[in-house]
């Protein structure tokens, strides 16, 4: 039984059909990316994983429980975690303060303050920052904060909206040898990331989302040799 | 502390009243910091709830002779009662609509209880006659002593770092687990308990009041104002904005009756924009 399944996943924003029918596993530890063009419902698909778009139609179950439609609050605590687009980070509150929310589930609450001090021996340059506003860190640290806050509830699986967005290429590879790193402490990942080369590189399977369809799916491998990928994700011509 | 105490046993009924009306400035700026200082709801009608609290004092009073301080208890649980519903409707707006939109629920309140007759209408409420200045400014200070004290385990509990979360972004916050909806009503609510209960101390005081007393936009606005000089958000803002604001006013006005109010205004606008985040966070700079 794989540890999150979506099927036949469909959501709407109001009378706009973002998504029609969205499908796609991830297995216990595994990194899985999922690929598409601007506005092919990638967001939207992850935002119906967290319960923040209600779906329509379609089942999401994870580790065997159905959890589509349920409260963002459930969904947290029956460990999934979300690292948004742009980070979205609370800017005027304080790392320390930030990484304490990422604690809020029940089942972490207890325990805040003993995880803060793991992910500061983890991330060492958040201890140095622990009391400055998460919105005067770079660009690179807030990724690390946002990456770290998700951490923080112990979640089996993290849904990360475009880690690389609006980042350097040095630090882009910082980011991801650290998803990389948190996958081989066996955390699944599920990666949305318009740096298409370097997603398939670090995934073990992909899924192609096309106006908000899966129209195909692989081993990150296959995915990188299809021609229709080729042409659309990675600026290479097809062989003739 | 201790001056506070003492103060209607040694200080004449001026400097009485002057304290008195410090106190329910001080703890109407605390009540508006919690919505909207520490959850982010900026708004403009947190006097329904004084002039609801003041109502229910007088009507539980009248209607039932029970001693005020009971009553005014009573009053201010009913404004914090009434803010779950409404909290509940009003929270769906954000930013200027839910500002506007507490400001109409005030007007709205206090044109209903100007048109019904068991609240004596537009002529206003009476009490029997007999009011005690002391025990209402005993009242006033605890329950402002109970805001600050309030606001302390605010800032410093994990309620008080989920209300900055989500006003600093509401849907991040739900990302991460935390009951948006039950938390800002429930920081609405604590927000409607505070005027409430200053509103049941107040009609006592007057031994009396009209709609236009009870929803009074002035108390609401100063109010507001304090808070805003003090340092939204903060622990000792509102405390520091509305004595320094009630004190400046009151001194303006006993050496320049006839253009007090320009040279106040002035005043606020110049401390406003020399201290754009209020006086607490300015301190906080320059000392951390």
């Amino acid at each position: 039984m794989p540890l999150l399944a979506v099927r036949d996943l469909e959501a709407a924003y109001g009378d706009f059909k973002a998504l029609h029918g969205v499908s796609f596993a991830v297995e216990r530890g595994e990194i899985v990316s999922i690929v598409g063009a601007n506005g092919a419902g990638k967001t939207t698909t992850l935002k119906s994983l967290l319960g923040i778009v209600h779906p329509t139609a379609g089942t999401i179950e994870l580790d065997g429980t159905r959890i589509e439609g349920r409260r963002p609050s459930d969904i947290v605590e029956r460990g999934i975690a979300l690292v948004p687009e742009g980070r979205n980070l609370f800017r005027e509150m304080s790392v320390e303060e930030n990484l304490t929310m990422g604690a809020h589930v029940p089942r972490a609450r207890r325990s805040a303050r003993s995880r803060v001090a793991a992910m500061y021996e983890r991330f060492p340059i958040l201890a140095e920052r622990r009391r400055q506003p998460a919105g005067t860190l770079s660009g690179g640290q807030q990724q690390i904060v946002a990456i770290a806050r998700a951490l923080m509830s112990e979640p089996s699986i993290v849904l990360m909206d475009e880690p690389s967005l609006g980042l350097a290429p040095r630090i882009t590879l910082e980011v991801f040898a650290l998803i990389r790193q948190i996958n081989e402490r066996g955390t699944a990942v599920v990666l949305v990331e318009q740096n298409v080369v370097q997603a398939l590189e670090l995934a073990a399977r992909a899924y192609v989302l096309s106006e908000g369809k899966t129209v195909m799916q692989g081993s990150a491998a296959e995915i990188r040799a299809n021609p229709e990928v080729k042409r659309r994700f990675l600026g290479e011509n097809s062989p003739p | 502390m201790a001056f506070l105490i003492v103060a209607p046993h040694r200080l004449n009924g001026y400097f009485v009243n002057l304290i008195y009306i410090t106190l329910v400035y001080v703890g109407l700026a605390y009540g508006w910091n919690i919505i909207s200082g520490y959850a982010g709801y900026f708004s403009f009608g947190q006097i329904t709830f004084f002039g609801l609290g003041a109502y229910a004092t007088g009507f539980a009073i009248n209607a039932f002779h029970v001693y005020w301080m009971l009553a005014a208890l009573a009053g201010g649980i009913l404004a914090c009662a009434f803010a779950f519903p409404l909290g509940y409707v009003m929270l769906r707006l954000r930013g200027p609509f839910f500002a506007m939109g507490m400001f109409g629920m005030a007007q709205t309140v206090r044109v209903l209880i100007t048109a019904l007759p068991a609240t004596g209408a537009g002529a206003g409420l009476f009490l029997p006659p007999g009011s005690d200045v002391t025990s209402v400014y005993y009242w006033t200070l605890a329950v402002a002593l109970g805001a600050i004290a309030l606001t302390i385990w605010i800032d410093r509990s994990a309620f008080g770092l989920r209300l900055q979360a989500l006003r600093e972004d509401e849907q991040v916050a739900g990302t991460l687990a935390v009951d948006v909806t039950r938390d800002k009503i429930a920081a609405f609510a604590l927000s409607a308990l505070i005027p409430g209960l200053l509103g049941g101390g107040f009609i006592y005081f007057l031994n009396y009041i009209e709609p236009d007393a009870a929803f009074s936009s002035r108390f609401d606005l100063q109010s507001i104002v304090m808070a805003i000089l003090g340092g939204v958000g903060t622990v000792w803002g509102p405390l520091i904005g509305g004595v320094l604001m009630t004190q400046i006013s009151e001194a303006l006005w006993a050496k320049f009756p006839q253009f007090y109010l320009m040279l106040f205004g002035g005043l606020l606008v110049a401390l406003l924009i020399l201290l754009p985040h209020g006086i607490v966070p300015a301190l906080k700079r320059r000392y951390e």
